[in-house]
């Protein structure tokens, strides 16, 4: 029975979510070419994505100056408000996770053409970070969504992220002697960590979705603490 | 070895020992924790309502208004247009008795007392409970006696001079009047006159402060300036504020209730209801009922 | 160089002075039939108030121009007399000045008793409330000779049996300007904007103190016009005086409440009623002295009602 008032402001928040959930598309492709070009060794396709985290850098400081005009404008209260911190906090975990890209690209001609390469860790890496960009896809689906299941199950996806980085890890230790092999195995163990890291962007994404809809801050457990002893 | 480095290369660091169960939260953390206004059970109550219903013959004005208002705090009732917030307001210093078809039922205790009691004299209510209205309305004297009229009538022991300086200064308006305390009321600004009507209301020394839209016909500096003052005002006084400006009440209030506007079935009669009554932080960041989601975010008027 | 002739320029210039002269004409036009009317409007207004002044000027002149000869002190101290060389309005103006000093002793603390209490203390939905309402407003409307009868029959005579005197006089003149009174009282104290009173019972103030300290004050400049009009109305009433046996040929001057007496509009009706044409002349002076105590005494009510309404 009641109309709806407040539609211009209505839309503008509804085109700041899509404009700073679009971020997360962008880190999703850009990530895709980072591995691409990780798997292949394409130093070509790793200067490209160092040059691209222009757009994303872009897209950061478009979605925060749309947040502090909304601010300052419009006074929104409620969920409304809990929205706002929400993507904001968003965006900075997309222009970090761009940032990770660009690190792992910049590692990427370091390691030479012809470098001794572990087959093991590669396929883990790649594993990895098809893994992350399933996260990814799913973090902005529950934010979308406001899906609170959805985005409390993130937690388990990075799971398996950190038990790919935990055998990385080892990995890395065991070529650790070689010493043809040891420089790459150190690369890619930097690579294993930002990847583990963008991993945890994305739990913090579902996180602040969940904030979103209960007005709680809910710390996910994690699985950085190890089940088992390794070894 | 392997353990410690894989501890040390992880960021993050969790306070417990053990690892939690599959399922468990590590910490779930309310925000409203870290700010004061949460806790009422240590605080004094001022007023009770229980029940109150108020008509205006047959027509119902406002139903079922149960809450409690708590000592030295500012209460804000919002809102939006018929649903009764002035005459919810009303009756607590009641005003109500001077319109003739006002009926008020239910309970409503000012400090324990029943403000309706067959021995209270509603006169003596409203010595103590003094009230600001929505259109200043200073008397036809100048400042000095209007400030003065409320004293004098009450009898109060003092010195007049005394009792209007410390009114006026209480109501930040004793440096720009200092000079013309003998000129007309009327020749003051809208803002100055408030603030002329709030010291008139101070002057007797009462307990509660009613404010009835005080600052809705007026500029937004004076606006400022009288929300500047309450805050001051509510050290020594318990306020309760009627506003329809929202951000007013989320800027003054310590607790707010919203009351909506309910339409019977032939759509006649429409009187008001509280929906949600909870510490203003609460009510503007995570409210727990949809319509005062709804109003507060603006989408419904 | 800019004296050769440039024809874009020139029709640029004579476009911008053409378009200027159209909206200065729009804008100052105004349709001629509103023209007219309001010159008429205005011309019938002025000639309302003319006929007005002219009448009231025609009249005083009238009597100025007629009584001149008699206008002199002699008038003022002479008492009455059948003698025109020896006739004066002493008496009457003594007369007058007690009558109206009681009427107005009378008619305040009772017109706005009366005032106050319809206003302020009936609701307005009472039956009894508006039946009081319509009978006053009738009471104002009968004429003064009935008024007349009533105080002969019940003050002078009947039950107060107060003979023919000045406070009968006074008693009778106030029933008949009462509810002049009540009337303008009632509107000036409905004017008190209803927010003041809330104002004042909202800082604890009873239904006495806000009546007494906030409302009063404030409706005095309407009450005092209600007196003024009072007065007015008072000073110039002949019909109800003749039944109260006001005697024409009273050579005293009338001394107090309980004494005889006479008026001035009743010395003037006498005078005007004499065949002689010296007592015309004489009763063209009397008007002219009677309209002066009358200015005179409004003069000063309102002079009293400027002062206390400047005074806050």
């Amino acid at each position: 029975m009641s109309e709806r008032t407040r539609v211009h402001y209505q839309e503008e928040l509804e085109q700041l979510e899509e404009r700073a959930l679009g971020g997360i598309d962008l880190v999703v492709e850009t990530l895709g070419r980072t591995l691409e070009a990780l798997e292949h060794h394409d130093v070509e396709l790793a200067e490209l994505v160092i040059a691209d985290d222009d757009r994303i850098d872009g897209r950061y400081l478009e979605v925060h100056q749309s947040i502090l005009t909304l601010l300052a404008t419009q006074g929104p209260v409620a969920t409304d408000l809990r929205l706002i911190a929400a993507l904001l906090h968003l965006i900075k975990s997309v222009e970090r996770m761009g940032d990770q890209c660009v690190n792992i690209a910049k590692l990427i001609p370091l390691t030479g053409h012809d470098a001794p390469q572990d087959e093991r860790m590669l396929a883990d890496l790649v594993t990895m970070g098809r893994q992350v960009k399933a996260l990814l896809g799913q973090a902005k689906q529950a934010f979308a969504s406001r899906d609170v299941e959805v985005a409390r199950d993130l937690v388990r996806g990075d799971d398996v992220v950190d038990n790919l980085n935990r055998e990385c890890f080892r990995l890395a230790i065991e070529i650790g002697d070689e010493l043809e092999r040891r420089e790459w195995g150190m690369s890619m163990m930097l690579v294993a960590r930002a990847l583990e890291r963008m991993g945890d962007n994305a739990v913090d994404i579902g996180e602040q979705a969940v904030f979103v809809v209960t007005g709680l801050f809910e710390e996910f457990e994690d699985a950085s603490k190890p089940r088992a002893a390794t070894g | 070895m392997s353990e410690l480095t894989e501890e040390r290369f992880s960021e993050k660091t969790d306070a417990e020992e053990a690892p939690p169960a599959p399922g468990e939260r590590a910490i779930a953390v309310q925000p409203g924790r870290f700010h004061a206004a949460g806790d009422i059970s240590s605080l004094e109550k001022v007023f009770e309502l229980e029940d109150i219903s108020v008509s205006y013959g047959d027509a119902p004005a406002v139903k079922d208004v149960t809450l409690d208002i708590y000592k030295q705090e500012v209460t804000a009732l919002i809102g939006p247009s018929g649903c009764g917030k002035s005459t919810l307001i009303r009756c607590l210093n009641r005003m109500n008795d001077l319109v003739p078809t006002a009926k008020v039922t239910g309970r409503l205790l000012y400090h324990g007392e029943d403000l309706y009691g067959p021995k209270v004299d509603p006169v003596q209510v409203r010595k103590l409970i003094g009230m600001v209205f929505q259109k200043p309305n200073p008397f036809p004297k100048s400042i000095y006696d209007n400030i003065a009229f409320g004293p004098r009538i009450l009898g109060m022991k003092g010195d007049m001079d005394e009792i209007v300086e410390k009114a006026l200064r209480g109501a930040a308006l004793w440096d720009e009047v200092k000079d013309r305390l003998d000129s007309n009321a009327f020749g003051l600004s809208g803002g100055q006159q408030q603030r002329l009507c709030i010291a008139r209301c101070i002057a007797v020394e009462p307990d509660v402060i009613l404010m009835d839209e005080p600052c809705s016909a007026l500029d937004p500096i004076s606006t400022g300036k009288i929300e500047d003052l309450m805050m001051e005002l509510k050290r020594e006084f318990s306020i309760v504020i009627v506003t329809h400006n929202m951000q007013q009440a989320a800027r003054v209030s310590d607790r707010t209730a919203f009351l909506m506007v309910e339409l019977d079935s032939t759509e006649q009669n429409r009187w008001g209801r509280i929906v949600e009554y909870d510490a203003t932080e609460k009510i503007f960041t995570n409210p727990s009922d949809p319509r005062t989601e709804d109003y507060v975010s603006g989408k419904v008027g | 160089m800019s004296d050769e002739f440039n024809p874009r320029t020139a029709r640029a210039e004579i476009a911008i002075a053409g378009a200027r002269g159209a909206t200065a004409g729009i804008l100052s036009d105004q349709p001629r039939r509103d023209v007219i009317r309001n010159s008429v409007f205005a011309s019938l207004l002025f000639l309302a108030i003319t006929i007005a002044l002219v009448g009231l000027a025609l009249l005083i002149g009238d009597n100025l121009i007629k009584g001149w000869p008699r206008l002199n002190m002699d008038l003022l101290t002479n008492g009455t007399s059948s003698l025109p060389d020896n006739a004066g309005l002493h008496s009457a103006i003594i007369g007058t000045l007690w009558i109206m000093a009681f009427v107005i002793l009378f008619i305040i603390p009772i017109g706005v008793g009366t005032a106050i209490f319809l206003e302020e203390y009936t609701s307005k939905q009472s039956r009894w409330a508006r039946a009081v309402e319509v009978n006053i407003q009738n009471l104002a409307a009968v004429p003064s000779i009935i008024y007349g009868l009533l105080g002969l029959a019940f003050v002078a005579r009947g039950p107060l049996s107060l003979g023919f005197t000045v406070i009968t006089a006074s008693i009778t003149l106030t029933l008949l300007v009462l509810p002049i009174v009540i009337l303008v009282a009632r509107e000036a104290i409905r004017s008190v904007p209803p927010s003041i009173k809330e104002g004042s019972m909202a800082l604890g103030a009873t239904r006495l103190q806000t009546t007494r300290k906030q409302v009063l004050p404030a409706a005095i400049p309407g009450i005092a016009t209600g007196v003024i009009l009072a007065i007015s109305r008072a000073i110039g009433e002949t019909a109800p005086l003749i039944p109260l046996g006001a005697a024409t040929f009273v050579t005293y001057d009338p001394s107090g409440p309980a004494s005889g007496f006479t008026a001035l509009p009743l010395v003037i009706f006498n005078w005007v009623k004499q065949p002689q044409a010296e007592f015309q002349v004489l009763a063209a002076a009397g008007i002219i002295v009677l309209l002066a105590v009358l200015i005179a005494m409004n003069s000063f009510a309102i002079w009293l009602r400027n002062r206390y309404e400047q005074r806050w």
